[in-house]
């Protein structure tokens, strides 16, 4: 088995990403002292978290533990098909942005019957849109293209 | 104040009373239920329409959306993992796994009938010790409040199950992401990287919903089988037995009155107080291995907790004038709104519209069961789509629920990023629920902790020789920390012997 498995990698990145955190409450030029310092509290729990952090690391380490392979490709298509979205709803529109996202999502997770598919990237956005802008009144973000959708 | 009932029914039992308590129950139910809306959001929403009643209605319709948007949240919290309201953070912790076992229903029966008994409770409250309870509220000081946090932080360790060493982590990554932004003393920025957005911290609802619904979506696309099955199976609310009550009216009772307690106390929430809770009762259930993995006893205490905050809640804003959170605040513009002035002589000054906004409470809680039932049947054939489907929907809501909050295009970056370093952290086998009690509860932590030590001129010593309450509060979170430890060394000996 490599010592580089997935859960000791990520063990080892919180521990890192907590002490430089934590190296980053010292030396700035903060008011105050003691509890008048905005840095008190978060030096104690970055030293909390480096410290547990440490330990865990430990405990990855004296122990075998391999973790399930992910169906990685599928799960980069969401995570990043869902980033995509998230970014793209206050530019073009919540509707614009969500029949994309739906249908690449729903044929990622296996759903290739396309008049389902089809309805649902369609119908749901438009289901969303129609109860919010217009039965709510809690508008979603429109597209530049119209202001109904 | 019981004197005074029969002409407060006058007032609440018209064509127009009863309308409002139906609709706004309702709405408030629907409201809650879709995530991110919350209710802060659904209690602005309705205030414009409250401008032309008259005043007990208008307040009226502004308590049944209360109450029935805290109810709502745990539905979405249980069925999809997705909690409507940071308050039904606690519900997904017991409330998911039970839908996950095939029992939706009867997690939402558990749930429905919680959080009406803790609703009902609060308003007797209400009816009973306003007053007196607003003066209590006066005497708990930031060093009270440190203890009573410390306390609910303590559920960390009863919520990280199999590895504590990782919830700790968790916790404290919570604790962290709780820091970002102005600090709530000097306002000074911390660790905003020169990012103007990250002045006023991350938003809770964006990390909340992150961490559990959009990271769920990555572990089953992750997953090896295709999307085709239901999520989970659900026809509509299962009432549990009276037999299955045995043995759970005494933590349900502890609950309610956490959650009135923490109610009255200005600025701590429902969110609070459903951990809070939470933790007490995972220390004193005698079915303390199960929670996390489904147990009633857990959603009882979450569920319990949050509604009894609403009549809580209602203490301080009434009979001081003093709104202890966002949602109060709105409740105290109301009544201005409709010229009459909160505070001390408001008991006096107005005695019958009090009772009919006291009564007209309890009437409200009293219908969370039936319009909960109504709404939930409703809900039942969506839940019925294929996983995938359910998928796509789940992060459409999320989409939509967290730009509604503050309509800041920045949190849904948060909530993206939330969501992926949960799947990253849900496979390392770390639990999300330690992550989002840090959050929840760091920021009054900090607080209380500084205001504290520049009380006691910085001595941590002195938070409890003069205090006797934070005394016995640091005394149970010392127990719960301690049970554990007690729990495994007995059976060590036990596995030795």
């Amino acid at each position: 088995m490599s010592i580089l498995t997935e859960r000791r990698v990520t063990s080892l990145v919180l521990l890192l990403v907590g002490m430089a955190l934590l190296s980053q409450t010292f030396g700035q030029a903060y008011s105050g002292l003691g509890a008048f310092s905005p840095m008190f509290f978060p030096q104690i729990v970055l030293s909390f978290w480096v410290a547990v952090a440490a330990l865990d690391l430990v405990a990855e380490l004296r122990q075998r533990v391999v973790g399930t392979r992910p169906q990685l490709l599928r799960v980069t298509v969401i995570a990043l098909a869902s980033l995509v979205f998230l970014l793209a709803m206050t530019r073009i529109g919540f509707f614009l942005a969500a029949v994309p996202f739906s249908a690449v999502a729903l044929v990622t997770l296996g759903l290739r019957r396309p008049v389902p598919v089809a309805a649902v990237s369609l119908g749901v956005p438009a289901a969303l849109v129609a109860l919010f802008n217009h039965l709510l009144t809690l508008p979603l973000p429109t597209s530049p293209v119209a202001w109904w959708f | 104040m019981i004197e005074l009932l029969p002409q407060a029914a006058g007032l609440i039992f018209t064509l127009e009373g009863l309308l409002v308590l139906v609709l706004g129950t309702m709405l408030g139910i629907i409201l809650g239920a879709l995530p991110g809306i919350g209710s802060t959001v659904a209690v602005a929403m309705i205030l414009p329409f409250t401008l032309g009643m008259s005043q007990a209605p208008a307040i009226l319709l502004l308590l049944a959306v209360y109450a029935g948007s805290v109810y709502g949240g745990s539905i979405s919290a249980i069925l999809i993992n997705t909690p409507g309201t940071p308050q039904s953070a606690a519900t997904c912790l017991d409330g998911y796994p039970m839908a996950q076992r095939g029992e939706a229903g009867l997690a939402l029966g558990w749930s429905t009938i919680a959080s009406t008994i803790g609703g009902l409770t609060s308003a007797v409250v209400l009816l009973l010790a306003a007053p007196q309870l607003a003066a209590l509220a006066l005497n708990f000081g930031p060093i009270e409040t440190f203890a009573l946090i410390l306390l609910g932080l303590t559920c960390i360790v009863s919520v990280s199950e199999g590895s504590l060493i990782k919830g700790l982590v968790a916790g404290s990554i919570g604790l962290f992401l709780g820091c970002v932004g102005g600090d709530p003393i000097t306002g000074e920025a911390r660790f905003t990287f020169g990012q103007f957005q990250l002045i006023s911290g991350f938003n809770l609802l964006a990390v909340v919903i992150g961490v559990f619904a959009l990271s769920e979506v990555l572990i089953r696309a992750a997953a090896k089988e295709e999307g085709t099955q239901s999520l989970v199976s659900f026809s509509g609310i299962v009432l549990p037995p009276l037999s299955a009550w045995r043995g759970r009216i005494k933590g349900l009772m502890k609950s309610v009155a956490i959650g009135n307690g923490i109610g009255i106390l200005p600025g701590t929430g429902a969110a609070t107080a459903a951990f809070i809770s939470y933790a007490e009762a995972q220390r004193s259930s005698p079915n303390r291995a199960k929670f996390g993995k489904g147990e009633p006893d857990g959603l009882i205490a979450s569920e319990s907790a949050n509604n009894a905050v609403t009549g809580g809640a209602l203490v301080p804003t009434m009979a001081l004038g003093i709104p202890g959170d966002a949602i109060t605040a709105v409740m105290l513009a109301t009544l201005t709104l409709h010229g009459v002035t909160p505070g001390i002589r408001l008991m006096t000054d107005n005695p019958v519209l009090i009772a009919a906004i006291f009564s007209g409470f309890f009437v409200i809680n009293l219908m969370l069961l039936p319009m909960g039932m109504l709404v939930a049947k409703g809900a039942a054939p969506l839940l019925r789509l294929r996983e995938g489907y359910m998928l796509v929907l789940i992060v459409l809501l999320c989409a939509v629920g967290v730009y509604f909050v503050r309509g800041n295009p920045f949190d849904l970056l948060v909530m993206g990023g939330a969501g992926i370093l949960g799947f990253v952290l849900r496979r390392q086998g770390m639990p999300m629920p330690p992550l989002v009690i840090g959050m929840v509860l760091g920021p009054t932590l900090e607080i209380s902790l500084r205001q504290g030590l520049i009380i006691t001129d910085g001595s941590f010593a002195a938070f409890f020789t003069g205090h006797p309450i934070a005394l016995v509060l640091a005394i149970l979170a010392v127990g719960m920390l301690a049970l554990p430890l007690i729990t495994a060394l007995r059976a060590r000996r036990s596995g030795t012997a």
